[in-house]
């Protein structure tokens, strides 16, 4: 048996959907636990570029359209000029939906799909054969959700999507063997610009449906995203739910 | 387009609570949970006024929230086929 040496934890993580949310909150994170970081979403935030601001030497950040492939791959080239070469991934960009299935229009669904699983796709594989081919090592989370576990109103689209990057998530797992970690983390229910659509009625019974009885936050998530990008864990090709038990 | 006038939507939403045996009140006031008629017979409702216009009613979930009297889904189906 060759000697098992671990994944090093990240030093340079990409964060798609950086701007707001939990990809702003995952990038700051990140920082702050030593790896450099290029964030990018279509609108570069006030508060993603106050990050880029404040350490200059430390984080890219451009605006970059997911679904833009070209610009994904001058993005990436960008970073890596930059900050040196990229050794993880965060696929946490995505748009959320409220419309029942019957009711979505063919080109919705057309663009969840695209922006929360063909884009996902792309980014990965542009990630990876950077990753490859200079013989590197590293580590890949997708944010998905706990849609993809549980069947929710109103999501059909969205949570097939969720569904696809999981199980593209444990099949990459098996592709690339021991040298690149890749996970998922599904978050419940969190305050945010995309579930800003479920009304004060809904939350309070997702809040009720919780067994903790509290919604997640981001700060429940950014530490099992730190995990799986920076600790030593041999967790490889799993969901890790963190939905304060609401998906039991 | 085509459009449904509302006594013809009114009469759509009529055979759709028939079809489960349920009449429709007359007064535009009653609250939808007293009759019964949930968010997927509103979806019947709105695929009925559809097949009749030969155009598709797509809208988001958040507008089918706030509907909470008969004269609520005569006035939303009113404001989808005119936007
Ligand atoms: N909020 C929840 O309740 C919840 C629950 C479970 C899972 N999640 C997942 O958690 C992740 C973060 O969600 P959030 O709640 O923080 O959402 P959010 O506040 O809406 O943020 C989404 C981020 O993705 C970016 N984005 C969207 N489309 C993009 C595109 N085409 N190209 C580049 N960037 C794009 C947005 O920036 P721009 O719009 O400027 O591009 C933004 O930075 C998502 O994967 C979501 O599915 C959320």
């Amino acid at each position: 048996m060759p000697e098992y040496t671990p994944i090093p934890p990240a030093s340079c993580v990409v964060v798609s959907g950086a701007s707001r949310g939990l990809g702003l909150a995952l990038a700051t994170d990140a920082l702050k636990r030593g790896a450099r970081v290029a964030g990018f979403a279509r609108t570069v935030t006030p508060e993603l570029q106050a990050l880029a601001d404040a350490h200059p030497d430390d984080v890219h950040v451009a605006a970059v359209d997911a679904n833009d492939s070209g610009a994904v791959a001058g993005f990436l080239r960008d970073a890596a000029d930059r900050l040196g070469p990229l050794d993880a991934l965060v696929n946490n960009a995505a748009v959320g939906q409220d419309s029942l299935h019957v009711h979505t229009s063919p080109e919705r669904i057309g663009e969840i799909v695209q922006t929360n699983l063909t884009a996902p796709l792309l980014l990965t594989r542009a990630f990876l054969r950077r990753l490859t081919a200079r013989g590197g090592r590293g580590r890949v989370v997708m944010v998905t959700s706990v849609c993809a576990q549980r069947g929710y109103a109103g999501l059909v689209a969205y949570s097939a999507t969720k569904g696809g990057l999981d199980s593209a998530m444990r099949a990459l797992a098996r592709e690339m063997h021991g040298r690149v970690l890749v996970n998922s983390v599904a978050p419940g229910f969190f305050a945010s610009e995309m579930s800003s659509v479920l009304g004060g009625e809904q939350l309070e019974t997702i809040t009720r449906r919780t067994p903790t009885g509290r919604l997640v936050e981001a700060d429940d998530l950014t530490p099992i995203v730190g995990m799986l990008l920076f600790e030593d864990t041999n967790i490889h090709g799993q969901v890790l739910t963190v939905d304060g038990g609401s998906s039991i | 387009m085509n459009t449904v006038s509302r006594d013809e939507v009114r009469s759509m939403m009529g055979d759709v609570l028939a079809a489960q045996g349920k009449p429709l009140p007359a007064d535009e006031l009653t609250p939808l949970v007293d009759i019964g008629f949930r968010s997927l017979d509103f979806s019947e409702l709105a695929l009925r006024v559809e097949d009749e216009t030969g155009d598709e009613l797509n809208f988001d979930a958040p507008g089918l929230r706030r509907i909470e009297t008969v004269g609520d889904v005569l006035d939303f189906l009113e404001q989808l086929q005119s936007a």
